[in-house]
């Protein structure tokens, strides 16, 4: 017993140490996981972790990021964000808090597109909420709505998280089904933040935006058929079995491209070498995230941690619906330091064995993952989403969080429903014959 | 002479990281088109894009330390005084240099040498599978010079704190 703690502390402090010290947080995983492996001893310590840097990014699965990336920034700059935004006025405008609404339906709508939570925020939110501003509503809400919005397109497919989902399960969840599994948590999580941002606005007798003569109404919708065709492309794509979700993604960055260049003509030609670098730079710093979360994972599965903590719960109980609250607790607190991708790679597969013992079904538990991390990247102290919101709103994240707090409660609740009603994660997925 | 140097460098590696974007994307709509166009899937495709996103992902974090684009938890430091925080900072990139130099460099180093003498080829291409590995040991060699550069800065900033605050101690003593 003694034999196997020491590492695990090791493991603990001197990443806990390194995020602390304001190290990056993917050398912070790689050199805490090297120290562990100096604990464990027995091991070529330099080349193991070269060695798992190397092959956990070695997947053409994982292809699929860096084009979902590019397409993200391609239509971040493309104006499809205004345009879905002039879409969404048309139903959601009329209402009390009007613009709120229209933020938290374009969000949905551009994160299904863009796969990605930071490219809504700042494509949306940096559309959203200097409006929202200019109409009286109050700034720090305004960041709130933008930065919880943000987070719907990581459930609503394409979404790079679960392709990272998909990874680390070792393949058994395939992407195809863990994107349809997405699509009613992803509705209903935008659901629970309308409901949140109405009350608030009525409360602060927010005013009503534009209606719309249905002739208009009808004239939006036209403009901005060919930006939601993308998603019927990518998803009718992955479901006919036409493309592969790395294929998709291709087509998308191809898609997005025409769209912003020659259709609505808002990228420059040769502002397109930026924006091709800007992408790399972002896939890169994934990339390195995934490659030493993998190092990571793999000291954890070397000391058979997955297998202590699956005991270990188990000795709890054996009731799904108990380990489920604790899973989730245990990933609330997570979220709140650790950045999605390395908080998938890492905690999927310490969970997976209780999971599968409990007869729970990986893609359902994908959902519960990533739904219950979407909260964790909008708390501080670490949360990119909440960073890059605070950012655009230029607000601090003090000022932030009152107006946050009652966002966090509806996630929470949502979370806490998909938790325990799986038909909603699973019924599409079966519907389509994914598993 | 270093500053040509390194600017060449910059320019290089990011002109580098687009150009590999482009290609990854024109490689993988081009299996997409062979298989449905032409009807003959090409099969290099898939292994030239995963072979070619290592690169690039590896590649691609040098130039993100350089924009400093790699997230950390400035929360923490930020509490702190501008001249511990100078000192973490100089903890942070010789970390990261540390980190470069051994599990990158010679870590990837003798990664690669293994994967050569074992003359394992890649199964569509048939390259030796330790030219892909050799991203590790290259991309570290750019990590390390960017840590280090950075490292130095910090240092310098550090001594010049010192002799900025003896200077303002002389000027009011």
């Amino acid at each position: 017993m003694e034999n196997m703690d020491l590492p695990l502390i090791v493991l603990v402090v001197s990443f806990l140490l390194l995020l602390m010290a304001n190290i990056p947080i993917a050398f912070a995983i790689g050199i805490s996981s090297l120290f562990t492996l100096y604990a464990i001893g027995g091991l070529p310590e330099w080349l193991t972790m070269a060695h798992q840097i190397a092959t956990g990014i070695d997947s053409f699965a994982l292809l699929a990021i860096p084009f979902f990336i590019l397409a993200g920034q391609l239509m971040g700059q493309g104006g499809i964000a205004r345009r879905l935004i002039d879409l969404a006025n048309v139903p959601m405008g009329r209402f009390p808090g009007g613009l709120a609404l229209v933020n938290i339906v374009t969000c949905m709508l551009f994160g299904a597109i863009s796969g990605s939570a930071v490219a809504a925020v700042s494509s949306v939110g940096g559309f959203m909420i200097p409006l929202m501003n200019k109409e009286g509503y109050h700034r720090d809400f305004n960041a709130a709505v933008s930065i919880t919005a943000a987070t719907t397109g990581l459930l609503i497919p394409p979404s790079n998280v679960m392709i990272v989902y998909s990874l680390a399960t070792g393949g058994i969840v395939s992407v195809a089904a863990i994107f349809m599994a997405g699509i009613i948590p992803g509705i209903l999580v935008g659901l629970g933040l309308m409901v949140v941002a109405a009350i608030f606005s009525v409360r602060h007798k927010y005013g009503k935006g534009a209606t719309f003569s249905f002739q208009e109404g009808v004239k939006r919708f036209f403009i901005a058929i060919p930006a939601l065709l993308l998603i019927v492309i990518v998803l009718g794509g992955i479901l006919s079995g036409f493309f592969t979700a790395t294929e998709a993604s291709a087509v998308a960055v191809i898609y997005a491209f025409l769209l912003s260049v020659f259709v609505y003509r808002e990228v420059k030609l040769n502002h397109v070498p930026a924006i091709f670098l800007q992408a790399g730079i972002t896939t890169a710093v994934v990339f390195l995230l995934i490659g030493t979360s993998m190092a990571m994972s793999y000291v954890l599965a070397h000391e058979n941690i997955p297998q202590t903590i699956s005991a270990a719960l188990l000795g709890v109980s054996n009731n799904p619906i108990i380990i489920l609250l604790i899973i989730n607790l245990m990933l609330l607190f997570v979220g709140t330091f650790m950045d999605m991708t390395p908080a998938v790679l890492i905690f999927t597969p310490i969970f997976l064995p209780v999971i599968k013992t409990l007869g729970i079904n990986p893609i359902h538990f994908g959902i519960i993952i990533i739904t219950n991390l979407c909260i964790g990247i909008c708390t501080p102290p670490v949360g990119s989403c909440l960073f890059v919101g605070c950012g655009i709103a230029k607000t601090t994240i003090t000022d932030v969080l009152r107006y946050i707090m009652p966002f966090f409660l509806a996630m929470v609740i949502v979370l806490f429903i998909i938790t325990y009603v799986p038909w909603l994660s699973l019924a599409l997925p079966k519907a389509l014959h994914l598993f | 002479m270093w500053k040509p140097i390194k600017k060449t460098l910059d320019r290089f590696l990011e002109a580098l990281v687009a150009l590999a974007m482009a290609v990854l994307t024109i490689d993988v709509l081009w299996q997409v088109i062979t298989r449905f166009i032409l009807k003959n899937p090409s099969s290099w495709t898939e292994e030239l894009a995963t072979n070619m996103m290592i690169w690039v992902g590896l590649l691609g974090a040098s130039v993100a330390l350089k924009y400093q684009a790699h997230l950390g938890i400035d929360y923490f430091v930020n509490k702190l005084g501008e001249k511990k925080r100078l000192w973490t900072e100089v903890i942070a990139y010789l970390s990261i240099s540390l980190f470069a130099v051994f599990v990158m460099i010679l870590g990837g180093l003798h990664m690669v040498v293994i994967t050569f003498r074992f003359g394992q080829l890649t199964p569509a291409l048939g390259i030796p599978a330790g030219y892909v590995y050799l991203a590790v040991p290259v991309s570290g060699i750019f990590l390390a010079i960017y840590a280090i550069e950075f490292l130095i800065e910090t240092l310098l900033k550090l001594k010049n704190y010192g002799t900025r605050q003896n200077a303002a101690l002389i000027k009011n003593g």
